[in-house]
């Protein structure tokens, strides 16, 4: 059974926001990315499969099991939301000790870890902390039951490139006894570090879904070249190519395919230099999502 | 119960200051009950120059003003009228809170379900209302106690006390119907001061004809004290209208609270 089930998900808001057909599945102990612009229908993801959100059509379900229909589910989830907001005239403590009350275990323990690990003063008022720090509390407050099931969404804002460290290393930690995390992100690289598979939404619909090592290894090449002479726009018009830019004598470009036709064609050109690297996920990205313009 | 004992925290310290207002009121209006029997005849030439209108419309009948039971009447009319804002403020503010404060992504992502957490807000809600009058009327009793100049029947003077509940009781659904139908509802006051000051006017209005059937409009007129006092009971066909109101505001709000998308914070 996978831990997360998402069938032809439809979400209508009016005319232009929500999702459209999505289906995925998350599988136990993965750690899924889930890329895509603002706005492109991540958030309304999450919050329909949390329950939040009712779907026009399709489903969405944690374990089997729909969350508005069965909210006991969500005893096995933790959720980080991109903004958090708590009740303000609360000591960090006493929210903590409020959100655990809702788990029925004890948690104690667990709270003094986790805010020690992310350096978070348990006796402040939250109407006194700061953006970032609020974000830890929100971090403590996801992880402090155990769940089996970790959702972030756009986790590390607000967070300083150290807490960031420290926060994948904790998430990382949680996957490795055995957590399922599904991971929703506009930056590319915090996921790229981090998860198996990943799936790019662009305008409410899935436009990809791939294992992480197939999208990095599987045949992307960047490559660019200077030739000798004055590149023809024309000359790369081979089936695999994408995000041509030349100027003059130099050309860069996305190659997805059999290597040894680029080649070829390469090798017809007098080249002064060439270089040929693994692309970044952004560049893979922003391929996939330039060609559905 | 860990929700309904937050919810009771939270609402505590406006609960206190209502219920000390409402019991200032009254001192206040008692502290001048010695001197308004005293001078019985002047006070009653002074309000007989009143229209008929504004005495009825201020809860004043100049035949047992003097009464302490005539007295409460006037007091008790503005004594509602607190207890209805209080009413609508904590019908109003106790759902959309979670949405004003940005607080939804919090409590809704439990393992709770919608039901759950408007039952344990709504509970929370009626105990504190149910605190406020309990100390009210014992507040109230005493005062009594003390400037009475003649006895009063004490099951007519707790049941009129006891409409206060009902009353509170009608606006708390009112209130929570009101709320679920926003997305994001960020002027509770206005929207409680209007609806509950709306009423309470429509009431006077209403007052000052004698037709029953219009009654219905406003809570206001659901108890009528003077009725209490006659026939130290309550008039059925109100009690029952009040009831339904309750029932169905209530019944509607979980429905459309279960129902609703509660949508990121922006």
């Amino acid at each position: 059974m996978s831990v997360i089930e998402i069938k032809n998900l439809t979400k209508n808001y009016g005319k232009a926001r929500g999702v459209n057909n999505v289906s995925l599945n998350v599988e136990q102990g993965e750690i899924f990315g889930f890329i895509g612009p603002n706005g492109a229908g991540k958030s309304t993801t999450i919050r329909t499969l949390l329950g939040l959100i009712h779907p026009t059509s399709g489903s969405a379900s944690i374990f089997g099991k729909s969350c508005s229909e069965s909210p006991e589910v969500r005893k096995e989830v933790g959720y980080l939301p991109s903004e958090v907001f708590y009740y303000d005239n609360m000591r960090v403590i006493d929210l903590l000790k409020y959100s655990a009350s809702f788990y029925k275990k004890d948690c104690t323990q667990r709270i003094n870890e986790l805010a020690e690990a992310m350096d978070l003063d348990l006796k402040k008022k939250i109407d006194d902390l700061s953006f970032g720090n609020k974000k830890k509390v929100g971090i403590v407050q996801g992880l402090l039951h155990e769940p089996k099931l970790i959702i972030l969404d756009e986790p590390t804002s607000g967070l300083d490139p150290l807490m960031q460290q420290k926060f994948f290393e904790l998430i990382g930690e949680e996957n490795k006894k055995g957590a399922t995390v599904f991971f929703s992100s506009h930056i590319l690289g915090e996921v790229q570090k981090m998860c198996s598979r990943v799936a790019f939404i662009k305008d409410g619909k899935i436009i990809k879904l791939e294992k992480m090592s197939t999208l990095q290894e599987n045949n992307y090449k960047r490559i660019s070249i200077e030739g000798k002479a004055a590149i023809n726009k024309e000359y790369f018009n081979l089936s695999g190519i994408s995000n041509l830019e030349i100027k003059g004598n130099v050309a860069e470009f996305i190659y997805k395919g059999n290597i040894n036709s680029v080649l070829k064609k390469i090798s017809e050109i007098e080249l002064r230099n060439i270089s040929i690297e693994e692309p970044d996920l952004e560049e893979i990205f922003m391929h996939y999502y330039t060609k559905e313009d | 119960m860990n929700m309904y004992l937050y919810e009771l925290k939270s609402l505590r310290k406006s609960t206190i200051i209502w219920t000390c207002a409402m019991i200032s009121l009254a001192v206040l209006y008692f502290s001048i009950y010695p001197s308004f029997v005293n001078d019985a005849e002047d006070v009653k030439k002074l309000l007989g120059g009143y229209p008929a209108q504004v005495r009825v419309a201020l809860g004043i009948s100049l035949d047992n003003i003097t009464s302490i039971m005539g007295f409460y009447t006037m007091v008790f009319s503005i004594i509602t009228l607190c207890g209805a804002i209080q009413a609508m403020i904590f019908g109003t503010s106790i759902l959309s809170k979670e949405a004003r404060e940005r607080t939804a992504d919090f409590l809704l992502v439990k393992p709770v379900s919608r039901p759950a957490i408007v039952s344990a807000k709504l509970l929370a809600s009626v105990t504190m209302l149910l605190a406020t009058n309990v100390i009210y009327y014992i507040a109230v009793s005493i005062l009594i106690s003390i400037v009475k100049t003649s006895d009063y029947s004490v099951k007519q003077f707790f049941l009129i006390n006891l409409s206060l509940f009902f009353l509170q009781l009608m606006f708390l659904a009112i209130g929570l119907l009101v709320s679920v139908f926003f997305k994001k509802l960020k002027s509770v006051l206005p929207i409680s001061l209007g609806t509950v000051f709306g009423f309470y006017i429509i009431g006077v209005l209403l007052a000052t004809g004698k037709e029953d059937g219009v009654r219905f409009i406003s809570p206001f007129k659901y108890f009528d004290i003077p009725y209490i006092i006659k026939n130290s009971s309550y008039e059925v066909s109100y009690l029952i209208t009040g009831t339904m109101i309750v029932i169905v505001a209530i019944a509607a709000s979980y429905i459309i609270y279960t129902k609703k998308d509660i949508h990121a914070v922006s």
